[in-house]
């Protein structure tokens, strides 16, 4: 581009809008592809739970026979897949482990954000470290730490070990935190408050979106999770949370008869993630936004 | 040592006058079984409670797949199930750690007596009998569609293959998977075996082997032949799949699929090294083992029996259709027309029993199988080579 | 704040030592009996609940160690000798067992015991520093502190106290002391043959290790293999991910773009369900006779189906793809807040200099992003690294190999170790894999970590 063309007013205002619109075009025409590519293997869940016939492959790409029963009947036949109980299990897990979770999380993410203290550099990197150890090996010993104390089996021993991990997720928090000015923390001080007292006077109240962004992720964790929840749970099949037990019915025994209600109770789990997300969409931006730039 | 084989003694009299003091109390005891035989096995264990009085029973239930077992119990042997359910290929490691409590006595005379001798020898282990024999289906056959093959063509594979190209069909056979893929091997005389030392010991690198291997390339570069998992088996047989190679636990599939025209027969002959050779398979059992350090092995072994009695594997039959290792039930004329499980058991002929199968077999047999299925043109002898000496690693 | 020049570890242990020989010096009978007995300093000078917790804690300890921790520590350096027995018992006709020791049992609750002297050295400490403050008060006629006011400064000066304490609990309970335990076993032979509690287990020393890096030409060269491709697939789907989200957010917030929200929602969905049913989906759709190879076929695209997942080179770029897929969101999401605090200026002065747009990208947008996220980035490299959910639930490793010792071709070290466990049982080879692994990782990511501006600068935003 020339520099005659910059003190051309008039025409360049032309040029740069009909520029502008084939942007945009292009960026329509590349959104909604990818969209289609994102939507796709959503659409194709929906559909399977539909499908009327069983099994996990057809040679067909649209059902030939059209049902509702994958959904009604997780909730009619339930003498072996209790699907509303594991539901159940799951929300109250949820809640609780969302709960704790969120309020450790802050607790660790304020006070290596604020407090200044000996061990603070070491016990950071410490967590860093400790973080980059394959999960799973460690599994076994935890199940027997909860069988020491009775709590096998459980939920609650869930519930803790969810929570557990609070120690080391506080890293998006902290670096929200680390954006909140230090002298707003001064002038309390200046006022009499206590540590204490910032943490809850100060610093919470102006972090809405942290605490809305781990208090989504921390709910919907254990939707998700289902090696931790097999090792926990073992054969009780009634303290199963609905991952553990949709994964049962894709076994190799269960998934001819299974496959089609499998994909309805992933669907209802789905939803209301998939509405959480877009109601707190707003809260997440901002607490991620905040959160990573500082990590 | 002397000493402490003596308060030993001394300890299991205690334990023996505790147990027997015990009976008068409450006899809980846990049953391990898969998915499917939940609902059965609560109602036998019903009757069981039913059929010996005088006991406070407080029996169960909980769902570990027979396939899951081993792991299951390796987790928490203590936590585990009193009597669970495992595939015989578990056994050896089992064993290994001690898990099964031996059954010994008149009650190993009973079960001698009882199951088919193939049985009894699939739950034993140098001598010792580890478990009672349940289901008698752990294998397979081939599933074929009557409008397309004749009897006559299911006998060979070479012909099957024409026939199938013939029709625009399919034969499947899941090549990339150690279970299957051994049919090859196993048929034109290889072993898999274990050595004195504990070890696996496979030939499949050998002149039989090479002749096999080299039977699979041309199956696996055949225009009818089809490969996947068993969804793609449920959902292709009647349609572009007209023969399949799977076991009893699809029968209900395949028959749905196939209506009519369903029907089963032993693997076909292949031809290996310009020879007829038959196709072997791995069979195994189903068997129900007493957790060796059960509270109340005497009970457990009590129920144990009583499950995988006559009446018992009868009723697994009629509403699971498992086949019977049971003698009686075996030979119910009900089982004998059970297609699945008559071609399953004119297969058994041809059977290698799978426990002298060590884990270590099947990731090296898997990659092999790829190695045919993705129609490679990697040197047979070296991957061969490869396979056995990472399988007896 | 200053960074302080710190001594070496061992001349403050020396200091430290020092420190408490010279209160023991100077102590009276008291303060000197506290090194012995917890809280009796504070007992004896009238702070009563603090004395008593300090003995409670004490009293704790040493039923925790005689009634728990002692039956398994007196193992530890055999891992038990009794071997569980049999016996046969002629009047039911069935074997009994005698139960014998359980060496994973004596390794687990050794390592808790061991880990429990933490905390009492901590009280300890905390107790004769606390005799000695006492008395020295005492000694100068000033009044000793009461409880209240010392649980107060729990709420402020020692704030941090309170606020870690119990996260710091289940870090020690579910993460380090399990790590402890998987690292010891590594030195075990706790495999397929040594299974507790049917059998014992015992030290081995390095063979384990010598096992990994030479004796066993197969174990090395999986390794090797492995670990390279590990690194590659990092590398991949770190940084597809992450510039891939950052397009995406960019397009999605570019002025003039409409329904923004609804395109935001669109890609979350994928986020909302769960991953190993979205995963299992995807890698089902694009087997040989999958949805997707059954279009490209009806379409005639292609005449055979494309080996998706069942050839290497496919498999692999595969598995970057669909990562590409579930990922994407996540960076959208956080890009996007980011994005919108890039200085309007630095774009005005590009736009008149007359950048394209991808030259902005380059020269404005992903500086400014790699300078403010690269702590982020960092994490989710090591995330990628130990990626087991993604690998394993789309191909479990697979297309599997003759070049590898029961490993694929997409397999990470984390998923050939869970196999290695699983199917294999040889926890001691896994474990000595997991070491592996964790140092490479873990010596990478501190030293970035460590060096990256936004660390170091820290204090310096407000």
């Amino acid at each position: 581009m020339t520099n005659a063309e910059i003190y051309k007013p008039a025409g360049r205002s032309a040029s740069i809008k009909s520029r502008e619109r084939a942007a945009n075009a292009a960026i329509y025409t590349v959104l909604s592809v990818m969209s289609l590519f994102w939507l796709l293997p959503v659409l194709w869940l929906l559909v399977s739970s539909f499908r009327g016939e069983p099994g996990a492959y057809t040679e067909y790409i649209m059902p030939k026979q059209w049902t509702l029963s994958n959904y009604t009947r997780l909730f009619t036949d339930t003498a072996l897949f209790s699907f509303p109980r594991w539901y159940m299990n799951t929300l109250f897990v949820a809640v609780c482990s969302c709960a704790i979770t969120t309020f450790l999380t802050l607790m660790v993410a304020y006070t290596y954000s604020r407090l200044r203290f000996r061990w603070r550099r070491g016990l950071m990197n410490i967590s860093l470290v400790l973080g980059m150890f394959p999960g799973f090996m460690s599994m076994i010993a935890i199940y027997h730490f909860m069988k020491a104390i009775g709590l096998d089996q459980s939920l609650a021993a869930l519930i803790m070990v969810y929570s557990g991990g609070a120690a080391l997720g506080y890293y998006v928090a902290k670096g929200f935190f680390d954006t909140i000015p230090k002298a707003l923390d001064e002038a309390a001080t200046i006022d009499g408050c206590t540590r204490n007292g910032i943490f809850w006077k100060i610093i919470l109240p102006s972090s809405l979106p942290i605490v809305a962004y781990t208090a989504l992720t921390a709910f919907i964790a254990p939707w998700l999770d289902f090696i931790f929840v097999s090792v926990i749970m073992k054969d009780n099949y009634a303290n199963y949370t609905v991952s553990v037990g949709l994964f049962r019915m894709i076994e190799r025994e269960n998934i001819y008869q299974y496959y089609t209600r499998f994909c309805a109770g992933a669907v209802l789990v789905a939803i209301p993630i998939t509405l959480l997300f877009v109601k707190m969409q707003k809260y997440y931006v901002e607490g991620v936004t905040g959160g990573a730039v500082k990590g | 040592m002397n000493v402490r084989k003596l308060t030993a003694i001394a300890l299991a009299a205690l334990i023996t006058l505790g147990a027997a003091s015990a009976l008068a109390d409450t006899v809980p005891l846990k049953v391990w079984g898969s998915q499917e035989n939940q609902a059965l096995l609560g109602e036998l264990i019903e009757e069981f409670k039913a059929a010996n009085p005088g006991v406070e029973w407080d029996i169960s239930l909980g769902v570990v797949s027979e396939a899951d077992a081993q792991t299951r119990y390796s987790e928490d042997p203590a936590a585990a199930a009193d009597i669970f359910a495992f595939a015989n290929d578990q056994l050896r490691t089992l064993v290994t750690s001690d898990s099964l409590s031996e059954i010994a006595g008149s009650r190993l005379e009973a079960v001698e007596a009882a199951n088919t001798a193939g049985s009894v020898e699939s739950a034993t282990l140098d001598g010792v009998l580890y478990g009672f024999p349940m289901t008698a289906d752990n294998g397979y056959f081939m599933y074929y569609d009557k409008s397309v093959f004749s009897e006559e063509d299911v006998l060979s594979l070479d012909r099957m293959l024409e026939v199938a190209n013939a029709a625009g069909k399919k034969v499947f056979m899941d090549v990339s998977n150690g279970w299957y893929i051994a049919s090859f091997f196993l048929g034109a005389g290889c072993t898999l075996d274990i050595g004195e030392d504990g070890k696996q010991i496979c030939d499949f690198n050998n002149a039989n082997g090479l002749a096999a291997a080299e039977a699979i390339r041309k199956f696996t570069a055949d225009p009818a032949f089809m490969t996947g998992d068993d969804s793609v088996l449920q959902g292709g047989m009647g349609g572009s799949i007209a023969a399949g190679v799977s076991g009893t636990w699809n029968a209900s599939a395949m028959e749905d699929k196939l209506g009519e025209n369903y029907a089963a027969a032993p693997l076909p002959s292949f031809t290996c090294g310009g020879e007829l050779k038959h196709m072997a398979s791995f069979i195994g059992t189903k068997i129900l083992g007493v957790n060796s350090l059960s509270d109340y092995v005497k009970e457990a072994m009590q129920l144990a029996e009583y499950l995988t009695n006559e009446a018992s594997q009868l009723k697994f039959f009629e509403q699971r259709a498992l086949g019977p290792t049971n003698i009686v039930a075996a030979a119910n004329p009900a089982v004998q027309e059970n297609i699945a499980l008559a071609a399953l058991s004119a297969q058994s002929a041809w059977g290698v029993s799978q426990k002298n199968v060590l884990n270590g077999y099947w990731g090296p047999a898997e990659a092999f199988g790829l190695e045919m299925e993705n129609k490679s043109d990697a040197d047979l002898q070296g991957l061969l080579d490869q396979l056995a000496s990472q399988a007896t690693q | 704040m200053a960074v302080k020049k710190r001594d070496p570890f061992y001349l403050r242990l020396a200091r430290g030592f020092n420190e408490y020989i010279r209160m023991f010096r100077e102590g009276d009978l008291w303060t000197r009996l506290s090194y012995l007995i917890m809280g009796a300093g504070s007992l004896a000078r009238g702070q009563i609940a603090k004395g008593l917790l300090f003995l409670g804690g004490e009293a704790a300890f040493i039923w925790f160690y005689a009634g728990f921790g002692w039956r398994y520590l007196k193992d530890f350096g055999t891992l038990g000798t009794n071997a569980q027995l049999r016996v046969w018992d002629e009047a039911d006709e069935v074997f009994r067992r005698i139960p014998g020791d359980n060496s994973m049992l004596i390794l687990l609750y050794s390592v808790l015991t061991l880990a429990a002297i933490l905390p009492l050295v901590m009280l300890w400490k905390s107790n004769v520093r606390a005799a000695y403050k006492a008395q020295k008060l005492r000694e100068s006629n000033k009044s000793l502190p009461g409880f209240l006011a010392d649980a107060k400064t729990l709420l402020d000066n020692r704030f941090h106290m309170t606020l870690l304490s119990f996260p710091m609990i289940t870090l020690a309970l579910f993460t380090a002391l399990p790590i402890v335990f998987m690292v010891l076993i590594a030195f075990t032979n706790f495999d397929k043959s040594h299974q507790p509690p049917g059998s014992l287990f015992g030290w081995v020393g390095l063979a384990n290790m010598r096992n990994v890096v030479f004796s066993n030409p197969l174990y090395a060269r999986s390794f090797g293999g492995i670990l390279g491709w590990t690194f590659v697939w990092a590398v991949f789907a770190t940084f597809s991910n992450y510039i891939l989200g950052m397009i995406l957010a960019l397009m999605i917030n570019k002025k003039g773009i409409k329904l923004k929200r609804m395109w935001r929602t669109i890609f979350v969905t994928t986020i909302a369900i769960p991953q190993f049913v979205s995963l299992m989906l995807v890698s089902k759709m694009f087997t040989d006779t999958g949805v997707v190879n059954v279009i490209l076929q009806r379409l005639h695209i292609v005449s055979s189906p494309i080996p998706f997942l069942t050839d290497a080179n496919w498999a692999r770029f595969m598995v970057v793809m669909i990562n590409i897929w579930v990922g994407i969101p996540y960076t959208m999401l956080m890009s996007t807040g980011i994005l919108m605090n890039i200085p309007a200026e630095l774009y005005e002065s590009a736009s008149i200099d007359g950048a394209t747009p991808v030259q902005t990208f380059i020269s404005i947008t992903l500086p400014y992003m790699l300078f403010v996220t690269g702590p982020y980035l960092i994490t989710t490299f090591v995330g990628n690294i130990n990626n087991f959910n993604v690998i394993y639930l789309l191909t479990a490793g697979g297309p599997a190999t003759l070049d590898y010792y029961q490993g694929g071709k997409t397999d990470l070290l984390v998923t050939w170790l869970y196999k290695l466990t699983v199917n294999e049982q040889n926890y001691s080879l896994a474990s000595t894999i997991g070491i592996f692994i964790f140092v490479i990782v873990a010596a990478l990511s501190l030293t970035v970590y460590n060096l990256t501006g936004s660390v170091k600068k820290e204090d310096q935003f407000s």
